[in-house]
């Protein structure tokens, strides 16, 4: 049913319901923490590399992915929609499995990461961040 | 690093960050007063960072001089993008973002006291 399609207000749009309202605040939170955990992996890198191989290149990557998963969001469109459910997907997976990891072998986690015990550096928002978004693009899914 | 100035810093973004919490909770975009303030916020953050920095070039910054370098620059562009935002996005949601500005300066100025303090 073509009519189908064009009845639904994203046609119409210019703009994305997933970067729209409260969408918007998503991504000013997913910005601050790709600055931050990038920032700070860099540092992390270039100063103390051998300090914490294993914890610093972890930083690295959950940096990566929060900065995947700002640009996937804030590009909102079907493509960003499909990389945001995959990097915020890796994001859930990452903070859980670094966060069990850093309780169980905390020798392997010398030094803290942005994921270390689910994020308890930064008020447990990693932990809740990625429940948040995955729920955000459920919530503004498109039907067809 | 001046303790007080921080803390001063730190009100200013709280209120800042309460503030935005507000005008989302009555379902309203920032107002001219809103505005004001964090242009506030924004001031006492640069000065904030200057003082750092001259502090850091004189030799009394802190141990972990590339992660305060970090943070004195990094806090700076902040609020303008929270600003920004609430000029150029004239929804409820604004306010929210430039909550999440304050809140992570009053954090960020915390984390530099913590790291001077060492």
């Amino acid at each position: 049913m073509p009519d189908h399609v064009s009845d639904h207000p994203q046609g119409r749009s210019d703009v994305p319901a997933t970067r729209t309202g409260p969408g918007r605040v998503l991504i000013a939170v997913y910005g601050l923490f790709a600055i931050a955990a990038t920032s700070r992996a860099v540092v992390q890198l270039a100063i103390q590399f051998h300090e914490a191989p294993l914890a610093y290149l972890l930083s690295a990557f959950s940096g990566l992915v929060y900065i995947l998963a700002t640009i996937s969001l804030a590009l909102g469109n079907r493509t960003g929609r499909r990389l945001a459910w995959a990097t915020i997907g890796t994001e859930l997976v990452g903070v859980l499995a670094v966060g069990t990891a850093s309780v169980v072998v905390p020798d392997a986690f010398p030094q803290a990461t942005v994921w270390s015990t689910y994020g308890i550096g930064y008020g447990f928002v990693p932990l809740v961040l990625p429940f948040i978004g995955l729920f955000w693009l459920w919530r503004t899914r498109t039907r067809n | 690093m001046i303790a007080w100035l921080t803390y001063v810093v730190i009100g200013i973004a709280v209120v800042a960050a309460i503030w935005g919490g507000i005008s989302t909770a009555r379902g309203r975009p920032p107002g001219n007063a809103q505005f004001y303030w964090s242009f506030l916020t924004e001031l006492g953050v640069i000065v904030q960072s200057v003082v750092g920095f001259i502090a850091i070039a004189r030799g009394h910054g802190p141990a972990e001089t590339a992660t305060s370098i970090g943070y004195l620059a990094g806090i700076i562009v902040l609020m303008p993008a929270g600003i920004w935002w609430g000029v150029s996005d004239r929804s409820r949601y604004s306010g929210l973002v430039m909550t999440i500005a304050g809140a992570a300066i009053a954090v960020m100025s915390l984390r530099l006291l913590d790291l001077w303090s060492v």
